[in-house]
This record gives structure tokens, C-alpha cells and sequence, in this order.
């Protein structure tokens, strides 16, 4: 399944034409300025979104507002070490790609966090290691084949100023492929750590739109790498774009009603299996997966 | 596990540098700018003239602050770069309380080198062009970063002298030693950030690149290798231009345009405030006032141009000056919280635990995270 990258760079979609791009920057700069007006943000102090924050806006602004994100632990030192070793076949095609590489990796680029977590565990660091290895092989071998011409780049920041600056919607897309002044169109990769779940697709879209509005043409494909094995392509509709940009607006007003003091909705789910603030959420420890009995108990 | 941090990174927001003092500033200036194509247009009616009045200003003041230092040995080397700059203006406690550490460079590393790596990069492949007689293609940002660190450890070829060795700077230098040192990581971690720097940087001048470019701050044919200052002979300072380009020539009728590449806009300081710093810098290091600041940001793809006037270079010089004030109140006392200007670089203070100001900054921002409450 990871061969999809490598189709989707042997014949690329034609990509949605620019003309739609100005109007979905018009409608998101005007949704700005209203939710500038009761979130209180200027140029000075702006709201800043991510796509981390967009989703959890949407999804529970009660844990998006949370102080605690959720502590760190063998998983996300996995997920990291997954991306990390992404991002390395992507810059050194010709290298062996491996666990200690990819740590090494991050270690170079400032982020010691990794490599300190390693060294904490000890000889219980093999456990993670070998979880991690098992995920990298694909993916790795997936981003080493890109040819050069793609002009694969990594964290490749993207930032988009709405309402004079005072909202900001930033990230880093994870690898960047085509797009101009290569002649080739644009391909965003994301790189998931965990287990494919279909939330993913939303930030695949979110990146298309910024990059959209940066540079005047819309990618052609979203392609979301994950360590199971899956291999996600979404190619860019006009539609999607649509999608993405009605999620960001409605992000901007749950944030403008947050910042004016408006209590945080509480909004349980899925999600709150793995939320820090559960213990302290009745909702959340109220909720039960679907078709658990539990679910129903008074 | 603690939360992910980066060693290199001292600011909150703050990305890869685009090199040695050419990092920090903010495209969301509340300041007029006018936004234009990347020409080398503007000026001054008098661009000589304006530098040399610079200069002898500039020097005069600096003369006066190091006036009452009665043992020259002790103040050490000023180095006046942007970094420097924006650190004695806004905080100048914690500027002293750095130290001859902080004040120093700290040496390369991948995220400092990313820039310096992709201008030298990029003058290489234009030179290469050059040499060969043909107009550069396209550059492949990976592949011209590696053929430029091969290129480095290649000796000259054969006697006839149209190979000559490339010539390779401090960050080459650095690179070489890396190389020698069998470390591949960061090699790889150079080539991700100085790939994506040249990527940026193309993107948005455009390929090819505006007429009459120069690539500044890197080395060999295609690009000129430091803008500095020194006030006189015996001054310890030196003021460093950090811009990443110029276009146009340097005439004594001025026009040219300074070139500011910023790979992202984060928590920086104005952006006017930037320019002025590096058109002052470039004034005083060539005599010749430049007529234009040209800042562009590979996260947004903006290109704004900053208008170089009196007021603009009075404004850097001035950030200029205060960075010798504060080197010599720093012979008296180095880091005292009287001064303290507190600003989300406080989170990453080391004189956190020593700064009222500061705490009291912190316990106030961390009600707040990106413009939304936390709870």
C-alpha cells in the first residue's frame, strides 16, 4: 500500500485550478475579522492556530484549553522516532535508514528529547526499539525513492496571516514534494506515527489549504503516510478545500467565544480515552465506546 | 518524558536561523510598509553622504559609551549582529547577563548553519553556471547542497587554473571538520535545513533569480562574503550586516536593495526594526546608504519592502549603539532585573529564577497560550 506515493509522483493528478483560492481567502480573512472582534486578538498578540488546535477546537475545546496536553511516553517517542526516519530517506535517499539514525537525526536538528527518553529507559528502551524499527522500514522506503526533481523539503513552514495578523494559522508540513518553482504540482506528506483513524484526512486538507493560499496553486495530493502500513491519498477537490477552510472558520469562532470568557463546551468521544483532564471531566468519564454496555448504566 | 524542546532554539516560535545574525523578525509589523516586487529601486538623494554622516555619528556614539571604560582588556570583542541587537533592545538585563558566552558565537550547528549552508549552496551552483558559461538551471535544493559539500573537500583540478578550489568560509570549514568526523546525522540535518532554506528562498524571488542579485554572507565568485564595520582600528566592536542578498550594483547613486530572507516569521521583533538594523549595518560597511530593504518569509511567501530614510537609519544605528552601552554597563553589572523588559523570551531565561518582572510576566502568560485561555 505504501507504493502509493510512488504512483502518485509516476502520474499526478491535474491539480484544481487557482481561480478559487482569492474567494476562500476573502471569506476566511472576513470569518477572522468577525471572530477578531469578539476574541479581543491583535497583530500583538494574535490567536495562533495549528492543526492540532483547529481539530481540537472541533473536536473538545474543553481539552483543547487544557493546560495538560498529555504527557509524553513510549508511544509518542515512537511516533517520533517514525517521523524523524520519514524525514531522513527523504533528505538521504541513498542512506540505511534505522532507529539509531533517526535519533541521531533529531538530535542533529536540536531535539534531544528522544534520545534522552532512550537513555532513561535503559535496557527497556529495546522494547521501543524494536516497535519503532518494525514501523520505519515502509515508510522509509516509500520517501527514499522520491527523485530529486520533487524537490523533496522537510518542515516545510507554512503561515497564513488573517484579519491584518491578528489570527495566524501556522504549521510544518512533514515533506513537501513539487509544487512551484519546480513544474510539478504539489504533494503533501504527512507522516502518522500511530494507527490510521479517518480524523487523519483533516489535516492532510488543512496543509493543502495554506499552501494553497501561499502560493497561488493548490497541491495536487494530500498522501498521509502511516506506521500500520496504510498509505492515505486524497487528491485535491475544490470541495476539500471548501471543507478545510469551513473547519478553520468554525475553529475561529469556538475560539472567539472561548477568549471572550465563554465557558468550554465539553464534547466526549473517542478521544477521551487517552484525555489528561478526564478525571476531571464528569462527561468524559462518563463516556463509553459504542456497544459497551457500560455506556448505558445509570 | 519533558516536553520537546530544541537546544539551539533560545525564543519560543523561533525557527531555523537563516545564519549567523540573520535570524528573527516579524512580517506582522504594525508599522506602514509597502509591499513590491523584488526591485532595487528607492533611495536616498544623497547615498554617500548618508553613509559617511552615519558613520561619523555612529562612531561618536560609540566613542562616547566606551569613553568612561578605563581598561579596554576587559570589555573583549563587541560583536554587533542582528541577534545582538534585538537582545540588548529588548531585554538589556538579560543581554549583559549573557556573558562573554552569550555574547560570543556559539559555534555551528545544524539549525544556525542551515542558512549559511544554503546561500554558500546556492553561490556555488550560480558559479559553477557561471564557469561553464551557460545560465543556471533551476537548482535542486538537496542535490546542490551536496554537490557544494563535495565540492568543498575536492582539491583544485590540474594546473591549468579553471578549477580552482572552492573557496569554502567558516561554515565550510565546519562542514569539512563534520565530514572528517564521520558524522552523519549532521550532515543530513544540514541538508534537510539549508535544502529548505535555498527551496524558500527561490520560491519566493522567483527563478531566475531578480536581475542583478548578489548572494551576501557566503563565499567564492557569485557572492561577496561579509558586510562589517569597524569604527576605527582600535574600537573592539564590529557591526555585522546579516542580509542574505543585494540587488543592483553599488553605485555612489545609491538605489541598491538589501535582500532579508526569513525561512519563518514567529514571535521576532518588528520587521521595520529589522531593516533598519541591517540597512544601517550595510551603510556603515560600504558607504553607500542602501534605498531599500527588500524582507521576504518562506513560511507566508511575502515579499515587503522597506524604504530606507534618515529615520530608518537613525533607528539602526541607535540598536547599534545600544548594544556597546549595554557591553559596558556590563563591566559594572551584568544581569539586574531593574532594567528587566519581560516578552515571551523570559520562558527560556536563565535568570528566570532571579527576575521579578519576569516571574510575574510568566505567571500572567501562562493563563494564556496563543490567544485563547488555559485551564
Amino acid at each position: 500500500m505504501v507504493d502509493g506515493l510512488g504512483d502518485v509522483l509516476a502520474r499526478p493528478p491535474q491539480p484544481p485550478a487557482p481561480d478559487g483560492i482569492a474567494a476562500l481567502r476573502t471569506a476566511l480573512d472576513d470569518g477572522a475579522r468577525a471572530a477578531r472582534s469578539v476574541g479581543g486578538w491583535n497583530q500583538d498578540e494574535p490567536l495562533r492556530l495549528s492543526k492540532r488546535l483547529v481539530t481540537g477546537l472541533l473536536r473538545c475545546p474543553r481539552r483543547a484549553l487544557s493546560d495538560d496536553q498529555g504527557a509524553g511516553g513510549d508511544d509518542v517517542a515512537v511516533g517520533w522516532v517514525v517521523d524523524a526516519a520519514a524525514k531522513l530517506a527523504a533528505v538521504s535517499p541513498r542512506r540505511q535508514v534505522n532507529v539509531d539514525a533517526a535519533v541521531a537525526f533529531l538530535t542533529a536538528l536540536g531535539d534531544s528529547t528522544v534520545a534522552e527518553h532512550l537513555a532513561d529507559l535503559g535496557p527497556a528502551a529495546a522494547r521501543l526499539t524494536s516497535d519503532a524499527t518494525a514501523r520505519i522500514d515502509r515508510l522509509a522506503a516509500s520517501l527514499a525513492r522520491v527523485d530529486a526533481g520533487w524537490w523533496p523539503r522537510v518542515e516545510d513552514p507554512v503561515r497564513v496571516p488573517l484579519a491584518g495578523g491578528a489570527v495566524t494559522v501556522a504549521g510544518r508540513i512533514d515533506v513537501l514534494l513539487g509544487g512551484p518553482p519546480t513544474g510539478r504540482p504539489g504533494v503533501i506528506v504527512e507522516v502518522k506515527g500511530g494507527r490510521w483513524h479517518d480524523a487523519m484526512r483533516a489535516d492532510g486538507h488543512l496543509y493543502a489549504l495554506l499552501v494553497a493560499l501561499r502560493d497561488g496553486e493548490v497541491p495536487a495530493s494530500a498522501v498521509t503516510l502511516v506506521s500500520d502500513g496504510t498509505t492515505h491519498v486524497e487528491h485535491i477537490r475544490p470541495a476539500l478545500l471548501q471543507h478545510a477552510a469551513e473547519r478553520l472558520d468554525e475553529s475561529m469562532r469556538v475560539a472567539a467565544r472561548l477568549a471572550a470568557g465563554e465557558p468550554p463546551a465539553t464534547l466526549p468521544g473517542a478521544h477521551c480515552g487517552h484525555c489528561p483532564v478526564r478525571p476531571d471531566c464528569p462527561a468524559g468519564r462518563a463516556w463509553r465506546p459504542p456497544g459497551d454496555g457500560a455506556a448505558s448504566a445509570p | 518524558m519533558p516536553s520537546r524542546g530544541n537546544r539551539f532554539r533560545p525564543v519560543e516560535g523561533e525557527a531555523t536561523s537563516s545564519g549567523r545574525g540573520t535570524d528573527d523578525l516579524d512580517l506582522a509589523s504594525p508599522e506602514p510598509v509597502a509591499s513590491g516586487p523584488p526591485t532595487a529601486r528607492h533611495g536616498a538623494s544623497d547615498p554617500v553622504g548618508t553613509a559617511d554622516r552615519l558613520r561619523a555619528e555612529t562612531s561618536k556614539r560609540i566613542a562616547g559609551a566606551l569613553a568612561g571604560v578605563l581598561s579596554p582588556g576587559a570589555l573583549g570583542d563587541v560583536y554587533v549582529g542582528w541577534v545582538a541587537a534585538r537582545e540588548a533592545a529588548t531585554c538589556p538585563a538579560r543581554y549583559r547577563g549573557e556573558g562573554e558566552h552569550g555574547w560570543g558565537f556559539p559555534g555551528w550547528s545544524p539549525p544556525l548553519a542551515g542558512g549559511a549552508c544554503g546561500r554558500a549552496a546556492l553561490a556555488h551552483h550560480v558559479a559553477e553556471a557561471d564557469r561553464a558559461g551557460r545560465p543556471a538551471a533551476l537548482p535542486m535544493p538537496l542535490d546542490a547542497i551536496r554537490v557544494w559539500m563535495r565540492a568543498l573537500r575536492a582539491p583544485g583540478v590540474t594546473g591549468d587554473g579553471r578549477t580552482p578550489p572552492v573557496e569554502r568560509g567558516s561554515v565550510g570549514d565546519w562542514i569539512c571538520d563534520v565530514w572528517d568526523a564521520g558524522d552523519p546525522a549532521t550532515l543530513a540535518a544540514v541538508a534537510a535545513l539549508g535544502g529548505r532554506w535555498m527551496a524558500g528562498f527561490v520560491r519566493v524571488l522567483g527563478w531566475p533569480l531578480p536581475s542583478g542579485l548578489t548572494l551576501l554572507n557566503a563565499p567564492g565568485p557569485a557572492a561577496v562574503s561579509a558586510l562589517r564595520w569597524r569604527p576605527d582600528a582600535a574600537a573592539p566592536v564590529t557591526v555585522a550586516c546579516g542580509a542574505d542578498a543585494r540587488l543592483g550594483r553599488v553605485t555612489g547613486a545609491g538605489g541598491f536593495a538589501l535582500v532579508v530572507h526569513r525561512v519563518t516569521t514567529g514571535d521576532d521583533d518588528a520587521l521595520r526594526v529589522r531593516a533598519a538594523f541591517e540597512a544601517a549595518a550595510a551603510a556603515l560597511a560600504i558607504g553607500v546608504a542602501p534605498g531599500s530593504v527588500l524582507i521576504t518569509a518562506g513560511d507566508t511567501g511575502d515579499r515587503v519592502t522597506v524604504p530606507v530614510d534618515d529615520d530608518l537609519l537613525a533607528l539602526g544605528a541607535e540598536r547599534i549603539v545600544i548594544v556597546v552601552e549595554q557591553r559596558v554597563v556590563a563591566l559594572e553589572r551584568g544581569f539586574d532585573p531593574t532594567d528587566a523588559t519581560p516578552s515571551g523570551a523570559c520562558r527560556h531565561c536563565d535568570h528566570l529564577a532571579d527576575c521579578p518582572p519576569g516571574q510575574a510576566w510568566t505567571h500572567m502568560a501562562a493563563r494564556w497560550r496563543g490567544g485563547l485561555p488555559v485551564l
